[in-house]
Parts: C-alpha cells; structure tokens; sequence
C-alpha cells in the first residue's frame, strides 16, 4: 500500500516523519491532516506518535530507527526524549546519540538487519547503532553520496536509491544489504529518495508529486499490496517506464 | 512547445486602436504649450509628441504581430491546421499588413520630426505635428479588416483543443456517422455530441485517458467523405491533417451495418485513397456496431475486399460495438499496446549507438529499470503484523469508519483551534498516569537526570568499581625517585640551555640594528681600553700595542706632550705645541646684528621695517582666516528664501 501526501505543501513526507515497523513519528503540524494520513492506514497496528525534536519539526531527517530501536541526536531534549518514551513501545530502545553528524536520519540508512552509515560517522556512534538497532553497519556511499539516509529507502523487502546509481553498484548494495533493489525517483524526478518518502514492510508514503510510474516503481520493489514484485519493474512496467522517463 | 493559444491579447479594431494611441499620448505627454515659449521648447514639445506617438504605434502593433504564432516555428500538425482553418496566406497577409503599418508609421513619424526641426512658430509646429498625427492615423484606419481577421482568429485558436503533436496519441478517423465520437464518449470523458446525421463533428475533439499509468489522448476527426484531396471541404481537411501529421496510432471505424449511409465497398475505397497517409504509422480497422452486422455476416465479395485491406500484414481488424461496449476496452488497450511497443522501440534504437550500447539519458533510463537483486541466500524476514493483513481498508466515505484525528480536528473547530493531546496515546504501566504532570526542574535540579528508576543502583555500582581500583593501586603516583646521576646530568642541561639562550640573546641584542645604520666593522670606534681588555683577557702582553696605537691617534695635545717624555720611538714631530699655536693664530670671526646688516644708518633701518611690515599685512591678514577655516555664513530666513510665493509681493523675497 503506497499513498501519496503533503506535510504543509512539502512533498518531502521522509523529512516530517520517520516509519518503521514497530512506530511511527510524525511531526506536529499546523493541522492534523498529514497525521491523519497515517492514522488510516496503521491505526491500532502500531503507535504513531506526534513528536519534535530539539523543537523542530524535521523529525524524519534527526532520527534514525527501525523495530528495535530508535536514534535521536543529542540535541533532543529531555522532555521530547521522555515523550518518545511514553509513546513509543517499551521493547523499543531509544537511544540518544552524541555525534557530530547530528542529522541521523541523513546518516543512517536502516532495515530491521542491516545500516548503511554515513563514512565519517563516529567509531562509538557506530558501535551504539549495532546495538541499539540491532543491525549490521556498513560505512558506503550511494552513488558517490555520502548521505546514505537521504539517498536510499531501505525496508526489510526491497530498496530504492538515487536514480544516477550505476547498475554494478546496486548489485554490489544489494548483495550487501540481501534486498532487491532499483534506481528511482520520487515527487516527479526528485533524487532525495530517502527525504522524498517512508516507508516499511506493509506501506509507503510518498509525497503527493509522485507519479502514477514512480509509485509503481515503490510499490513493486517493496511489495506494497498483493502481487507486487519488483520483477514488475522490468517486465510488466518497462513500457510505462521508457514512455515516461525517456 | 506551445500546445495551445489562449493567451494571445485581444486585438482591438482600428478605431478603438487609435482611440488607445491617440489618448495614451494625450494622457502621457504634458499639454501646456505658449506662443511665448522659447521656439526651441515648442519644437522639442511637438517633436515628443510625434515621436511618443509612433512609438505607441508600432509598440503595440509588434505586440499583436508577436503574440501570433509564428507559421514556419509551430509543429506541421498545428501549421497545416492553422491553414485549414484560416488560410495561412490570409493569416501571414494580415500580420503583414500590421507590419507594414508599422514600418510607414515610423516613417511618417521621422519625416515629420525632421520638418518640425525648422518649425518657425507655435501654429506651424502645431499645424505639423496634426499633419503628422493625421497621416498615422490615416494608415491605422486601412488596418480595418485585417484587425478584425485577427481578432476572429485569436478567438477561434483559444478555443482549438490543445493537442499535444508528440504524446501517445490515437486518431480515430472513418466515414461519417460510423461511430467515431461514440467510441471517443466511451473511453474518455470528452463530452462530444453524438447526433444520428453525417457530420455531427465539425472540428478536432481530444479525449484523455489513462492506460498503463500513462496519459493518452484520442482525437475525434469529421467524417471523411471518399473524393479527392482538392474537393474536400474545411472539415474533412482537418480530419486529413490530423491523420497525415501526428505520430499515432490510426483507427480506421467502419460499419459494415451501412446504417451510417455508406456502403462497405465506399468505405473500403475511402481507406485505400486516404492509405498513403498511414505510412510509418499503427493502423487499425476497427468495425463498428457488431451488434449490428459482423464481418461474417458481409457476402463473399465484399469479405475478399475487407481481406484485401488487411493483407499487408501491418493492418489489424478489430471488432466493437459502442451500444453494447462489447470489445471497447479491448480495441482500446489493444492500440495503445501497439502504440507503445513501436514508440519503445524507436525510443531504444534512437539512444543507441552504433555498437548497440544504450548512450546518454538511455543509459540513465537502463538503469532505473534494472532490479539488482541479491546474491547470497539470506532471506529477510519481513515483520508485518497480523493486524495489517486483517485491517479493513480505510474508506473515506465509509460512516463506520474509523475516527480519525482529522475528524477530531474538524469537530472541534478546525485547524489552529484544535489542540490535540499529546499524552492520550500514552503506553504506560497504569492509564491513569497518562496526564500526571512531572516538573522539569525541582529543588535546582533536573528532574531527567534523576529519571532512571536504577540510578542509586548504578550510582553505587560506579563508586564501588572506583574503590576497587582505588584500592588496587590503579589511581596511584607510579614515578619513583631518579638517582642522583640523573639529577646532576639534569642540573647541568639545565645550566647548559640557559647559558646558550643567553648567548643567543646577546647575539641577538648585537645584531639588532633597532632603526641604526648598518656599520661596516672597519668603520666602527672601538675603544682602546676595549682592545686592552679582550687582549688581556686571552693572555697577551698589550703594553707595545696599546702605545703604538697611541701614537697614531692624534689624541689631546696636553696629554701628547707628556707621553712624547715618555715614549722613546715616537715619530718625529717638527715643533712641540704646534697645534695650540696654529689654533691661537687663528682670528675669531666676531658675530655681527643681523638688524643692521647692509644698512647703513639708522633711517634706512626703520624704512626698511615699515614696508617689511606693509608687505607682511596681506599676508598676515590671510593667515587668520583661510578656506580650511571653519566659516558661519549670515543665516537668512527661511520663509523669505524658500517656498511658494503667496498673493503677496514678489519683491520681498
């Protein structure tokens, strides 16, 4: 299931919340239609939980976390870090992080198993990710883009990176992180993959440019809905795909 | 590319263009003039008002001109269409005309310019600029029906639908009254007139849809009537454009039902007539109302015609019935298949190069279509939970749908008036903890940093591992005492670094010049005493060098005298004392009055002071007060200096 939507005319859905398969956190807007997104389609199935952090509200690009855990940066305050904890399922760990590259969700690029990090990150920043999240960390670049976070969407089912990625890089990510994985856009051509969209192991949000061949694209690679498979791409979709991105 | 032109301005007719020009000069352009004025200010007045004149003129025809478009840049589709529509000789004559206009209307502005340059008067100036004005207007009057032309164009074309020449396009063509705008209706939402008599539709209709997450469009042409190309009317010519001009797939609609009026046979003629058109492009003939009549209902002879049609192979027969929407999806989805195959394939043989590598965006687009998938055998499990395969599907018009925070939000006033809770999806051990409040600072201190329910735990877990390796020695001063070896070696380094830091300094203070000249050593005094003193201090005898240099230096004479008694080996001197004689011998030039200097008597001295006095009192007058002298100017009033004058006299001010 992929849906498209706007946080305050901003496509970028990835930098106003952040989706894993145990939580969701979305910033606190103006009016709760960007919340509401998510409440209809994950009500009761896991909790959503309004948050800032160190008062802004770009939450998706400060925090990193998958089912296990959750990373905030260390200028996240105490009060924001115990609503989180209020909020968020005891099973989750949450971790605040002292790390210069304090923009986590730019850095750290996670599923439930494994983390593509940033190459700079810190030695001990790297050791908590493992056992915070309880992953696997890798130090690359996706097509010579240090920011992992913001180039990638990665859930257990698939990944998306940035659409310059050369084919004998994908196949060496994904042999590496042992999920499918294709070259895409979101919000009509936007490189920003990781920024442009959330996404977990049942739905992906997406921002509201997104074209119909994008959010195909989406939905084959992460199995969203009955069906999909990212073998689509290039059989059943390579029509719709050369017509509209050449 | 332009598509489509709903911006073009309004053209306005003649008159009303004149109206415009003529009172836009009026308003811009200032309107006094006197007799009285200097003849050189009514001549530039009038010149203005010629030239601002022109200028309005050809400003606002070049607008019109510009915003047509332009015949030779449009896409053939839209020229050939344009011509069908309004005679593209007509057209480019118009727009001609307009700029013929403009390059007289220059003229005459420059020419009249030139004359108002020897205007000997108000009147004759005035009388030329009218001249002027007249003849401008004269030619924008002769614009009359060209204006009007453009004006109908203009309206027409902002009404044409914007058909986009180089989309994934299907033009659907056939004979009148076969079904063509039924079968546009049905898979669109164009909203075209279907009416039972030959040529309901008159001009292009575009319908879009979507298929295969790509957008469409069909074009509904006029029937076609089977007579040659030069006997064809406006309407059918479109239809034969759109067909001859867009890279699409073609739907030929037959009915072999012949409730439209025409025979098979007719229609099957108007195809192969009209079948020089279809090259390079997708054809399809599609029958019409198989409700009605199926191709295996048509006699013998006309069957061996139809199949006639289709033998090239490149032609597909496709069947539908618009009553019945019996195979409209399917002739539908079958074009646009087709339709996309040939364009990927040109696509594809386009952005590759010689050696059959995919180059440039191509490259780009390969890319994206790869899936690279995993080599290893790991399988991720993937964490979904139970509850999401069993949830229903949010439906936004359902009644019983779930309560939402937007629906919250719109009870409770709306945004920015409602506050939602942000404790209410708290998980705690007990829900009634939800809306405790905890301070943030108690008793100076920060209640966070006291949060963690196990920190006196903790705390002495901490301080007994820090006992522990107190006590183990882990903290301990570990540096035992040096031998005294050592220390003397440590001593004396010490003394040895000092002494050679302060040689440097020395060296350092000797070499300084601090803003001195640079003395060659040959050149620098050096005492005696000096010398003595570093000769003795290495050990040597100085009493010979020390008289020797004596003796060489002239030295006081009183001094030289007694160690002349002294020194044997001194040199010969030819008298004793010469030095005091020669200074004795000397005069003493006397110091004379500078007062009295080249003057002879005391008159002359006080004559020369006055005028001495006399010359100096300009000057001394100057030096009180000069130009870099801070200097007050009487103030004045303001009121008598500045300002409008009242009804009052002038003279005051």
């Amino acid at each position: 299931m992929a849906v498209r939507a706007q946080f305050e005319n901003s496509n970028e859905v990835g930098v106003f919340a952040t989706l894993t398969n145990a939580y969701a956190i979305v910033a606190v807007g103006a009016s709760e239609n960007f919340y509401s997104v998510f409440e209809a389609e994950l009500q009761d199935v896991i909790p959503i939980c309004h948050a800032t952090i160190a008062g802004t509200r770009i939450v998706g690009r400060l925090t990193a976390g998958n089912k296990k855990g959750l990373l905030v940066p260390t200028t996240t305050t105490d009060q924001e870090l115990q609503h989180l904890r209020n909020s968020i399922p005891d099973a989750v760990k949450i971790q605040r992080i002292e790390e210069r590259l304090s923009a986590l969700g730019n850095v750290i690029c996670c599923n439930d198993h494994v983390a593509l990090v940033h190459p700079d990150i810190e030695r001990e920043t790297e050791e908590i990710i493992a056992d915070v999240l309880g992953v696997e960390v890798f130090r690359q670049t996706i097509a010579d883009n240090v920011l992992t976070g913001s180039y990638m969407a990665l859930s257990n089912q698939g990944g998306i990176v940035h659409p310059k990625t050369s084919i004998q890089d994908q196949d060496e990510l994904s042999s590496l992180l042992q999920v499918p994985l294709v070259a895409g856009s979101v919000n009509r051509g936007s490189a920003v993959v990781g920024a442009g969209m959330v996404v977990n192991d049942w739905m992906a949000v997406t921002g509201l440019d997104t074209t119909a061949t994008e959010l195909s694209v989406v939905e084959s690679v992460f199995r969203l809905g009955e069906g999909n498979g990212p073998s689509a791409i290039n059989t059943t979709h390579k029509d719709a795909m050369v017509e509209s991105f050449y | 590319m332009k598509t489509q032109w709903k911006d073009i301005p309004v053209v306005p007719t003649s008159q009303e263009f004149l109206d415009i020009v003529l009172s836009r000069t009026q308003r811009r352009l200032p309107t006094q003039i006197r007799a009285g004025f200097k003849i050189s200010r009514i001549r530039a007045f009038y010149t203005r008002k010629v030239k601002y004149t022109a200028e309005t003129f050809s400003e606002r025809l070049s607008a019109t001109i510009d915003a047509f478009p332009r015949l030779q840049d449009i896409h053939p589709f839209h020229r050939d269409l344009l011509n069908t529509l309004y005679d593209a000789d007509h057209f480019r004559i118009a727009l001609g005309q307009l700029s013929t206009a403009k390059s007289l209307i220059e003229a005459v502005s420059r020419d009249y310019v030139r004359l108002l340059k020897y205007g000997q008067s108000l009147f004759q100036c005035k009388q030329l600029k009218r001249a002027a004005l007249g003849r401008m207007a004269t030619i924008c009057k002769r614009l009359k029906d060209p204006l009007v032309y453009l004006e109908q164009v203009r309206q027409h074309l902002g009404r044409l639908p914007a058909i986009d020449p180089n989309t994934r396009t299907l033009v659907i063509c056939g004979y009148p009254n076969v079904g063509k705008s039924s079968f546009l209706r049905s898979i669109s939402r164009a909203d075209v007139d279907v009416q039972p008599y030959a040529f309901t539709t008159k001009s292009l209709f575009v319908g879009h849809f979507d298929y295969k997450m790509l957008r469409f469009q069909a074009i509904d042409t006029p029937g076609v009537l089977d007579h040659p190309l030069e006997e064809m009317n406006t309407i059918e010519h479109q239809s034969i454009c759109a067909i001859a001009h867009l890279r699409a797939a073609v739907l030929y609609f037959m009915d072999l039902s012949e409730q439209c009026g025409y025979s098979v046979s007719s229609q099957i003629s108007l195809f192969n007539s009209i079948k020089p058109l279809f090259a390079n492009k997708l054809v399809f003939i599609v029958i019409n109302k198989i409700d009605l009549a199926r191709p295996e209902d048509l006699d013998a002879a006309t069957q061996e015609q139809l199949q006639g049609m289709l033998k090239s192979g490149e032609v597909e027969l496709l069947q539908l019935s618009c009553t019945t929407t019996e195979g409209v999806m399917g002739v539908r989805n079958a074009a646009c298949d087709r339709l996309l195959a040939a364009r990927n394939a040109e696509k594809l043989k386009a952005g590759t190069n010689s050696s059959g590598e995919p180059t440039g965006r191509l490259g780009d687009l390969l890319r994206r279509i790869h899936v690279a998938q995993p080599l290893g055998g790991v399988v991720r499990e993937a964490s979904i939970p139970e509850a999401v395969l069993k949830m229903k599907k949010y439906d936004p018009n359902d009644p019983d749908r779930p309560k939402l925070e937007r629906d919250l939000e719109e009870e409770e006033g709306g945004a920015g008036v409602y506050n939602y809770n942000m404790r209410k999806n708290y998980i705690l051990d007990n829900p009634d903890w939800k809306e405790d409040r905890i301070p943030e600072v108690f008793d100076g201190k920060n209640v966070y940093d006291f949060i963690d329910p196990d920190i006196e735990a903790k705390l002495a877990a901490l301080e007994a591992e820090e006992e522990k390796l107190e006590a183990e020695g882990f903290y301990d001063e570990s540096d035992d005492l040096e031998d005294a070896e050592e220390a003397d070696i440590r001593y004396k380094a010490e003394l040895i670094r000092e002494k050679r830091q302060l040689i440097r300094n020395e060296a350092k203070m000797r070499k300084s010049l601090k803003n001195r000249a640079i003395i060659p050593r040959g050149a620098k005094a050096k005492k005696l005493s000096e010398m003595e003193a570093h000769l003795g201090s290495l050990g040597y005898d100085t009493s010979n060098v020390a008289t020797r240099a004596r003796s060489q230096s002239r030295g006081r004479s009183l001094a030289r005298g007694r160690l002349e008694g002294v020194d044997g080996d001194a040199m010969e001197i030819d008298t004793p004392k010469a030095a005091l004689e020669r200074a004795k011998s000397r005069a003493r030039s006397q110091s004379t009055n500078r007062r009295t200097d080249g003057v002879t008597n005391e008159a002359a001295r006080s004559q020369a002071e006055r005028l001495a006095k006399l010359s100096q009192k300009k000057m001394n007058r100057m030096a009180r007060q000069g130009e870099a002298d801070r200097h007050q100017t009487g103030s004045l009033t303001k009121h008598l200096v500045a300002g409008k004058r009242g009804i009052g006299k002038t003279n005051r001010r």
